[in-house]
């Protein structure tokens, strides 16, 4: 007999991308719908939340048909609804918790309410076989986190952010040398047709725990920018974006590298907005082949399209917790604030 | 017909099923935590009445005025009710609900929007029959009270909603005390009304439903100002990737 396949419907709307997707036994794409919103917060240089949740309501419906359309089925053959349900904007959030709320209601259809991180590190499956435990290095513009998973549905937190993300700083220094946010992916491409001039500082970089600060990189970035505008000398960006990108990749890479020798993961994954950036994704590459052969995890890198906000994502995480019969109820709400746990050795 | 009616629009959560002459209703003041009440309220409403959702012919709902979120969560429950069970979506205006829950005569319905601001709209009603006289809109008090003194009214006008109480002496001082009343209501939004006005209301497509919030974002407001670019349409801004 031939196994069932499981089939999920996945809403993400915790920020400026409204998304659906079909997901085949976690693993298998067989639709996603993306509708981004980045040209209406363009006008404003940052992702506007009331704007956010008025775009969001508008296409929620056609989205939802169009997922099912393009996967080629009916509700009759979707097993489960997920949703992001946190962290995020909550007016955003509500959309899609909403929305998955009525669709479970009117098909009958579980929910499983699905937490943004885990999603975003999920993304993972969807390219490869997870083996556990695994590492994770989830890096965007609300998060810098390192994750453990001892199995699909377990994450701590071993190390976090003390400030800003990475992906935020990106953005700060962007809109300093007059790029559009997003600006990461323009950074990135600067950053290699530069040189490491500056020597920005690498904040935390030889503490013994795996926690990150990007505040002091921000601050040593613009001051530096300021002062030469005074003196009326030109700075050349492509080094100062690929400086800056020298600090946050050295610094990214050095505490990861050093938290895979003492958890020993048998998978690597780079998760988040910012595990599209090139820089970062080649760095953790190169340094985790120079690995012994023992403690060298498998790395799963995302594919581009995967890095930024995706329901495919939500879909192959809930497919990890509807297996593992882990379903939300009718009264599930939006937890803008929705942390994983942190591991023990975080709490001392 | 058996009309399933929402609003989500205020700090009042209020569900109703209309069937015939007949209404059923469920309140609750749960501030603001809608999203976690409504479903389970819905079910509630269907369980006591024997119903599934697929027994609904017609999913109403206030449209707006009201709080952008609250508004947000009727609406998007609503669109998908309809949407994926194939029945009609009406939307229904939240000061016309508002004003169809007081007796006949004319009614200014209105909701707070802080700052001597309200969300208003001016009603007429004769035999049950609603009427809008003030289309529904965002007005400072000295602005709808000029509305409301251009109409040349020989009677005295109805007052209901949130925040009649609080500005009960300057609508006086600038209607005159004998010119107007505060309905005999709880000043809420309910349910069976937006059922009532849903009954003869034209359905609407569901992906088209937005909620009015009749304000512009303070955002997009600053960005005209500073670009004069003109605020273009929604599907401007949001595309498929």
């Amino acid at each position: 007999m031939t196994k069932k396949d499981i089939r999920i419907l996945a809403f993400e709307s915790s920020c400026d991308e409204t998304s659906t997707a079909v997901i085949k036994n976690g693993r298998e794409i067989e639709s996603l719908i993306v509708a981004t919103q980045i040209k209406s917060h363009q006008r404003f240089g940052g992702v506007v939340p009331e704007v956010a949740s008025r775009h969001h309501i508008e296409v929620i419906t056609q989205i939802t048909k169009e997922a099912l359309a393009e996967a080629n089925t009916t509700w009759d053959d979707i097993d489960a609804i997920a949703v992001t349900y946190g962290p995020g904007l909550v007016g955003a959030l509500l959309i899609g918790v909403s929305a998955a709320k009525a669709a479970s209601m009117a098909t009958g259809i579980p929910l499983i309410g699905v937490d943004h991180i885990m999603g975003h590190i999920m993304a993972a499956q969807l390219k490869d076989e997870i083996e556990y435990p695994a590492l994770a290095l989830q890096v965007s513009g609300g998060h810098t986190e390192i994750v453990l998973m001892k199995d699909p549905i377990h994450f701590e937190i071993v190390g976090d952010t003390r400030d800003d993300a990475a992906g935020e700083a990106y953005d700060k220094i962007g809109r300093v040398l007059g790029v559009n946010y997003p600006a990461g992916k323009t950074i990135d491409e600067w950053a290699h047709k530069g040189k490491d001039t500056f020597h920005f500082p690498r904040a935390m970089m030889e503490d013994d725990d795996y926690d990150f600060s990007f505040s002091g990189l921000k601050s040593a970035f613009i001051n530096t920018c300021h002062h030469a505008d005074q003196i009326h000398e030109k700075l050349d960006k492509y080094d100062l974006a690929a400086s800056f990108q020298a600090s946050v990749v050295d610094v990214l890479s050095h505490k990861t590298i050093r938290a895979i020798k003492e958890y020993k993961p048998k998978t690597f994954i780079l998760g988040g907005g910012v595990a599209a950036n090139h820089g970062l994704r080649d760095r953790l590459a190169e340094e985790i082949e120079k690995l012994p052969a023992d403690i060298k995890p498998k790395m799963i890198l995302p594919d581009l399209k995967l890095c930024g906000d995706n329901a495919a994502m939500i879909g192959a995480a809930a497919y990890n917790l509807y297996k593992a019969g882990k379903f939300s109820d009718e009264n599930l709400n939006a937890d803008p604030s929705l942390e994983l746990p942190y591991a023990e050795s975080m709490l001392k | 017909m058996k009309i399933l009616s929402i609003t989500t629009a205020t700090n009042h959560l209020s569900v109703a099923l209309n069937d015939g002459d007949k209404i059923f209703e469920k309140n609750e003041e749960d501030h603001r935590n809608h999203s976690e009440h409504l479903d389970p309220l819905i079910n509630e409403l269907l369980r006591e009445n024997n119903l599934t959702l697929k027994d609904i012919d017609r999913f109403a709902v206030a449209e707006g005025p009201g709080s952008y979120t609250g508004l947000r969560i009727g609406i998007t429950t609503a669109k998908m009710f309809a949407s994926i069970l194939n029945k009609d979506l009406v939307g229904v205006s939240t000061l016309a609900a508002l004003a169809n829950g007081v007796s006949d005569g004319v009614i200014v319905s209105e909701l707070d929007a802080r700052n001597k601001n309200f969300f208003a709209g001016v009603y007429r009603k004769v035999d049950g029959k609603l009427e809008n006289l003030v289309p529904d809109g965002h007005y400072h008090i000295d602005d709808l009270i000029n509305k409301v003194k251009e109409l040349n009214l020989p009677d005295q006008v109805i007052f209901v909603g949130s925040s009649i109480d609080k500005h009960h002496d300057e609508i006086a001082e600038l209607l005159g005390s004998d010119n107007f009343v505060q309905a005999e209501s709880d000043n809420q939004i309910h349910a069976g009304e937006i059922g009532k006005l849903a009954l003869n209301k034209e359905a609407v497509d569901p992906d088209k439903m937005v909620p009015k919030y009749l304000r512009r974002t303070q955002a997009e407001i600053d960005w005209h100002n500073k670009t004069g670019k003109a605020f273009g349409s929604d599907s401007d801004y949001v595309e498929e990737v």
